[in-house]
């Protein structure tokens, strides 16, 4: 379970989340849409540590951990893939995700075998075909798939996806879908960043909307699409 | 009263000098981004050019003066920007640091060429035995010249900076060079000008510090260098605050030499800009985890077990029949460069694998040494391992969070005041510690033949031992950290024990092949670990391929068979510097070395055989 709660950030005099508080219940998938530039990475840099907020707090499974060190905010259980992305280029896909295995073996030691582990991560985001390929010479949508297979070798109680479906086919993109949906089921937390309007309503079970960096609406994803100052953001008019 | 005023006097003017060189590096930093190494070696240059022309061949010193300073010295500058620079903007930090090292190292080596450093040169001051009393104090001339100039050069720059429209350009570039270009200023030629007006900067140091010390070479571009710690008290953006640092570093150090008690000036005051630099490096801001990016870098494959140790074995073996055919002379060349691979590879693991910057790896070499030589026997051994992994994790520990430049910054201050506080008094500047060789058993180590072999083994054994350290997890976990230090923490690693982890076992390595090279001479001297020669290391080791093991053994070979070609060919005397920083220019393309070609050319070869599906074709069999 993740709640943020008023969590402000500003960069220079340009403040670029306001005051935001949204929850992320156990085992629920909550999306977090909004134009480009609303925040939302600068908000999942906050929930990870990357970045300081102003103000307001983090709270992962009821422990604050606003002022704790990104690494072990991933230990207490939360887990990310990156809108820009974020794989060891050097590596090949099965070594990207066996970094993480093994990382988790290191501080947890409830990993058996790591290389198994990762391998059978990389089937469920069917990835396994590509195992040994150097991951630079995968294309961008593959690469965010490798992404949430690193992710997921952390084992996360609550996990924040940035764009997962970017880059993908419709095909893909609905097998990410599958997974989200199972990933759920087993009690993971899902916080998800989408543009695919198409996977966000087909898998969310609430929607916050962010908007110059303040939330704009939260509710069901289909009250949300009906929501006239969320059709004004997207659209660039101005609700009455 | 007036003791303390003769001081603060002499202090002031070093500390204007200071005050110059620190200047001209912020300026050229802030408007291209790229920090000088070879600044110092610019005054240098600049200094001795002044000299050719004053001293040798009697130019009347005003146009000297005027050619070197208003003339050669911008030139220079901006050829530097215009060959060198411009086409490092961008590149990462390694890039650049290896490149500007490499310009130093270079200087260093024309200099050395043209200017015999046999010969000995004495740069008068200016106005010679002129002097005006000041309220019971004494000031010559130059002295007053070197405070004028200064204040001239402060003023000057303050205006320019605020007043004249070229000068807000530069500033304009400093905070945005795409908006600056948007609003018609060329970025390009802007940096071109404040790396003429930096360059200029520090020939006007070289030349006022050169009347005040011996004009040697590498002793000038190292007290240029002092000014690097002034231009980090002023952030490397901050001029007003540069000045102020330099002055105190100055004052501070004339006091010290007045009043501290003699060991405490012995021991700490050659040191002190070194203790000043590394103190400002870490009081600077903390930086944000940085993220990598998806342009891939290729990396080298890695060997497999079985393919290390087979070629292993075949090299000790080569070693083994090529050693009978080697004279004695020929045997210490050899195994000098066996035992540089073996201290390479501390930089394969650490820089290579870790992406950490070390310009203090002989620094640890020394200590090995120096436990190897005090110590000696097994115990010895021990020490010569432990010492340095101890020194290496305190460093980790302290420079934990910096990066690039700063981590560089920081073990260039470690690597010079280790020089001056310890190994000058530890191991004696001309004298020199006596090193016995490790022994073995069943091995006659006191044989030159056996103990070249025996460095081969070692050095196969410590480039197995890499191999295998990258082919394991924290190897892997190495990689994941240069590549992505958000992603390894949003992991659940550590960067900091990560970075403590490999300073150290980098150290620990470094100190063992210390204690096989004190061995081989049989003593060393603090001449074995300057830090000239830790930035030499580096370089070769970027140059041969800091990614690959092959990569350190090319480097160190190189290293160690120049002395042999001079000796064929002597006018390849003192370009040893030269040919070392001229490679370490060309990194600007390749940067994976001669070792990471020749992986390339593997790779190429392995690519040949046709079972090997293409990137496309995997991509959609996976989707």
């Amino acid at each position: 379970m993740l709640q943020v709660e008023g969590v402000s950030v500003s960069f220079g005099g340009v403040q670029a989340v306001k005051d935001v508080s949204l929850e992320v219940p156990d085992g629920a998938l909550v999306g977090l849409i909004g134009p480009n530039g609303a925040g939302k990475t600068t908000l999942f840099n906050v929930i990870t540590g990357l970045e300081r907020p102003r103000s307001g707090r983090v709270v992962l499974n009821g422990a604050d951990v606003t002022g704790v060190a990104p690494h072990k905010r991933a230990r207490l259980g939360l887990g990310r893939t990156f809108q820009r992305i974020e794989v060891f280029s050097s590596l090949t896909v099965h070594d990207n995700v066996l970094a993480a295995s093994e990382a988790r073996r290191s501080w947890a030691g409830d990993v058996a075998d790591p290389a198994r582990e990762a391998h059978a991560l990389l089937e469920r985001v069917g990835l396994a075909g590509l195992a040994d390929e150097r991951v630079d010479k995968l294309p961008t949508g593959l690469l965010r798939l490798v992404e949430v297979a690193r992710a997921l070798a952390s084992r996360p109680s609550v996990l924040l996806l940035d764009e997962p479906g970017s880059g993908l086919d419709s095909t893909e993109a609905e097998q990410l879908g599958d997974l989200l949906i199972d990933l759920v089921s087993d009690g993971t937390s899902i916080l998800l960043v989408e543009h695919d309007v198409e996977l966000v309503m087909r898998v969310c079970q609430q929607l916050f909307v962010l908007d110059f960096g303040a939330v704009i609406a939260s509710g069901a994803p289909l009250q949300i699409q009906n929501d006239p100052l969320v059709q004004a953001a997207y659209l660039g008019t101005r609700a009455a | 009263m007036t003791t303390f005023l003769a001081l603060t006097l002499t202090g002031l003017v070093v500390g204007c000098i200071y005050a110059l060189t620190a200047c001209g590096l912020v300026v050229t930093y802030t408007t291209s981004g790229v920090f000088n190494f070879a600044h110092g070696a610019v005054g240098m240059i600049a200094a001795f050019s002044y000299w050719q022309l004053s001293v040798d061949w009697e130019v009347p010193r005003l146009l000297s003066l005027a050619l070197v300073l208003l003339v050669l010295a911008p030139a220079f500058g901006a050829l530097i920007e215009r060959v060198l620079v411009r086409p490092l903007y961008g590149a990462p930090i390694g890039v650049t640091l290896v490149v500007t090292l490499g310009l130093l190292i270079s200087l260093i080596g024309v200099a050395n060429l043209i200017w015999d450093p046999q010969t000995t040169r004495v740069l008068p001051k200016f106005f010679p035995g002129r002097t005006v009393t000041v309220a019971s104090l004494v000031v010559s001339y130059n002295e007053l010249l070197v405070i004028a100039a200064a204040i001239a050069v402060a003023l000057a720059l303050r205006s320019f900076f605020t007043r004249s429209r070229l000068g807000i350009a530069m500033r304009a570039v400093v905070d945005d060079p795409d908006l600056a270009a948007l609003a018609g200023t060329n970025p390009q030629r802007v940096a071109q000008l404040s790396w003429a007006l930096g360059s200029a900067l520090a020939a006007l140091a070289g030349v006022l510090l050169a009347p005040l010390v011996t004009l040697n070479v590498v002793d000038l571009t190292l007290l240029v260098i002092n000014g690097y710690a002034a231009a980090m008290v002023g952030k490397l953006r901050n001029l007003p605050a540069t000045v102020i640092g330099a002055l105190g570093l100055g004052v501070g150090d004339a006091l010290m030499i007045g009043y501290a008690p003699g060991t405490v000036i012995n021991y700490v005051k050659p040191a002190l800009p070194m203790l000043l630099l590394f103190a400002a490096v870490l009081f600077f801001k903390q930086e944000r985890l940085r993220s990598g990016s998806v342009a891939g870098l290729r990396m080298p494959r890695t060997a497999s077990s079985r393919q290390a140790v087979g070629t292993g074995v075949l090299f000790v073996l080569a070693a083994y029949v090529i050693s009978g055919h080697l004279s004695e002379a020929n045997l210490a060349v050899g195994g000098q460069g066996l035992v540089l691979a073996f201290i390479m590879l501390s930089l394969v693991l650490l820089s290579g694998y870790g992406g950490q910057v070390s310009l203090c790896q002989l620094t640890f070499v020394g200590l090995g040494a120096f436990a190897m030589g005090r110590i000696g026997g097994p115990l010895g051994l021990a020490v010569a391992v432990a010492l340095p992994a101890a020194a290496g994790a305190l460093i980790a520990l302290s420079v934990v969070r910096l990066r690039g430049l700063y981590l560089a910054l920081a073990t260039l201050a470690f690597a010079q005041a280790m020089d001056k506080v310890f190994f000058l008094h530890a191991l004696g500047s001309g004298g020199s510690l006596e090193v016995e060789r490790p022994a073995l058993p069943f091995v006659d180590v006191a044989n030159d033949r056996t103990y070249f072999v025996v460095l081969a083994a070692v050095f196969v054994l410590g480039a197995i031992a890499v191999l295998a350290l990258r082919r394991r997890a924290f190897g892997r976990r190495l990689v994941a950290l240069n590549d992505s230090p958000a992603a390894c923490a949003t992991m659940g690693v550590s960067t900091t024990v990560t970075k403590v982890i490999v300073f150290t076992a980098s150290a620990a390595l470094a100190g063992l092949g210390g204690a096989f090279f004190g061995g081989l001479h049989g003593s060393v001297s603090n001449n074995d670990f300057l830090l000239l020669n830790s930035c030499v290391l580096l370089l070769l080791a970027t140059i041969g391929g800091l990614y690959t093991v092959t990569g350190a053994f090319l480097a160190a070979m190189f290293y160690a068979l120049f002395p042999v070609l001079q000796e064929q060919i002597p006018s390849l005397t003192q370009v040893q510097f030269l040919f070392t920083g001229l490679g370490a220019l060309s990194l600007g393309r390749n940067r994976y070395g001669m070792g990471g070609q020749i992986a390339e050319v593997g790779e190429k070869l392995r690519r040949l055989r046709p079972s090997l599906p293409q990137p496309q074709e995997v991509a959609r069999a996976a989707g």
